[in-house]
């Protein structure tokens, strides 16, 4: 990578590409790519200096905590979700008004004694110690989820890594319960399954990342001002 | 050289009284650590998957690879055991080290507690009068006295099973008794609109499962719910005797005393007599022995008696040797019921 060039990482897919690029219109930034649509990098009109790669909202949190990406874009719940030696390589610059979701701690719907962590940890240890085995909660958010329900007090669990379709969990075998990602809950509600009345683990939004990498690079601060 | 000097003194102490040494596997499977703790303390594991799959760690501490081991080896003969190592733990703090050096010494497989209890604290005494500290506490608990209390309250039975268990977390047990003082458990506008559902799911095979939970276990404990004995104003009430309770610090000697004072106070039924702290008698007027309801309630697994020797070090007390009876470990392990008592000495504090 050249030295000189601010490689830029935008979300490469959905409703996040769609509302980042949004915010480079707003500013009148003009972003094309040479080679059409399915062109994983980009540039920015009148910006010779910049450089836009269309990255996984995930990939774009790595690449920023390596330096390999000076200013990104992703969700507020991927930057806390990341280990702490990533979090900690890495700068908040500003929280946008979209991509508003909630991570969230959600029940089959037909579990009707179970509404608050209270319940779920009593159900938890019934597991435990008349089924001889953990309450299974299917996440792509482990670090968040395991620490949500430690401080609520829930300690008998086990993990069950999801990479999609987590909201089918409960009823193929995998997981009796589920934590994910949700904007309106109506993906949810649709699976049957239920939001515990306390289990909101996270509120999260787009947020604009910096590396602390790059903080004494040319051109940053620049770019960062004009996206803010 | 001069800590390594002190923990071979110490060894030859423990030796001394009949303990056996005995070496301790490196690695344990992960599913054990899992079993009793949860994910919680999994995060702090050194973990790694063998050739065929199974998830290992290194042993993040000694009492559970030393129960593992009688355990294992299905024997049911009383065994005095000591044993001394490293540890691994992650940490979160930078100035602590990952690994920790543990001595400890156990009795497995006796069913006569008292003098089983009484042994351990007095070979924590010798032990602390060979160690060059010249001022120490030693205060003792015992979990049961908690336990008998929370089973005498007016309070629903699921509320004092979570009392129990959550003992040994005092940020989430001070949250419970909020929301035991508040009765804020129940939601009443929930229970009316699931009622309806409730009736519609009775009709259902009762054996049909939801998520690995059977129609029967759901609606047995919605009932249970909805019948919540508690009156309102008694969660005030009870939630005044826990932390009454628990702030209990006296002198050992006036302890029987101190406690029956307490539960007459709230006509609560109960005797406490001297079996509930083992302890020889003690001429050593350096050591002040005192009674505390709360010490200890960091270490999830001890079933009854507890106790600390903390030694002066400079103007601030610190924790030299710990221990107490862990009876349910092997069983939340998921293996039979082992009666186990034991105690670790600190050797940082040398540090």
């Amino acid at each position: 990578m050249n030295k000189n060039t601010v490689n830029i990482g935008i979300p490469s897919k959905g409703r996040l590409k769609k509302d980042t690029l949004n915010v480079f219109k707003k500013k009148k930034l003009r972003i094309y790519s040479e080679r059409g649509e399915r062109d994983l990098f980009g540039h920015i009109k009148k910006l010779t200096n910049v450089k836009i790669i269309y990255l996984h909202a995930r990939e774009c949190i790595e690449q920023l905590s390596l330096g390999n990406i000076d200013i990104g874009f992703s969700g507020y719940d991927l930057f806390k979700e990341s280990e702490i030696n990533i979090q900690n390589k890495i700068l908040i610059s500003k929280k946008y008004d979209f991509g508003f979701a909630n991570l969230v701690l959600a029940i089959p719907d037909l579990w009707l004694d179970v509404q608050t962590l209270l319940d779920l940890d009593e159900v938890a240890d019934e597991f435990k110690k008349k089924k001889k085995r953990l309450l299974r909660v299917a996440t792509k958010y482990p670090n968040l989820t395991r620490q949500f329900l430690y401080s609520k007090g829930v300690t008998q669990f086990q993990l069950v890594k999801s990479l999609g379709s987590t909201e089918v969990a409960p009823f193929t075998g995998t997981a009796e319960i589920i934590s994910d990602i949700t904007s309106t809950g109506a993906t949810l509600k649709a699976n049957n399954l239920r939001i515990l009345k306390d289990g909101e683990i996270l509120k999260s939004q787009a947020c604009l990342m910096q590396s602390k990498l790059s903080i004494k690079k040319t051109g940053i601060k620049k770019i960062i001002r004009l996206l803010n | 050289m001069k800590s390594k000097n002190l923990s071979n003194k110490i060894l030859r102490l423990i030796k001394s009284k009949g303990f056996k040494n005995i070496e301790l596997d490196p690695v344990l499977e992960t599913k054990y650590i899992l079993q009793r703790s949860g994910e919680n303390f999994k995060r702090l594991l050194f973990s790694f998957y063998d050739l065929n799959g199974k998830e290992l760690c290194l042993r993040p501490d000694l009492t559970i690879s030393s129960v593992l081991r009688f355990v294992q080896n299905k024997s049911n003969k009383k065994q005095k055991v000591f044993y001394s190592g490293e540890a691994f733990r992650k940490t979160y703090q930078k100035q602590e080290s990952i690994i920790k050096n543990q001595i400890g010494f156990e009795i497995l497989g006796s069913k006569d507690k008292q003098k089983e209890d009484r042994e351990i604290i007095d070979t924590s005494i010798k032990i602390l009068k060979s160690s060059g500290f010249k001022k120490a506490v030693l205060k003792i608990g015992n979990v049961e006295l908690f336990n008998l209390l929370i089973n005498k309250l007016d309070v629903p039975r699921r509320w004092k099973n979570r009392l129990k268990r959550y003992y040994w977390n005092e940020s989430y047990f001070n949250e419970l008794l909020k929301r035991l003082e508040t009765n804020a458990d129940i939601d009443p506008v929930f229970v009316e609109i699931d009622k309806s559902r409730y009736l519609k799911m009775r009709k259902f095979n009762s054996s049909k499962e939801v998520a690995g939970r059977t129609y029967k276990e759901i609606l047995d404990r919605f009932d249970m719910k909805i019948k919540d004995p508690r009156r309102s104003s008694s969660g005030k009430i009870n939630t005044k005797i826990i932390k009454e309770f628990l702030r209990i610090k006296c002198e050992l000697k006036n302890a029987p005393y101190i406690l029956n004072k307490f539960f007459q106070k709230y006509e609560l039924n109960i005797f406490v007599g001297k079996e509930f702290f083992p302890l020889n008698k003690i001429n050593n007027k350096n050591l002040k022995i005192e009674f505390s309801a709360s010490d200890g309630r960091d270490v999830e697994f001890y079933s009854s008696m507890i106790f600390s020797i903390e030694v002066k070090k400079g103007k601030k007390l610190k924790n030299f040797i710990s221990g107490g009876r862990y009876d349910e470990l092997t069983s939340n392990l998921g293996f039979r019921k082992v009666y186990a008592a034991g105690a670790a000495v600190n050797m940082a504090v040398y540090e």
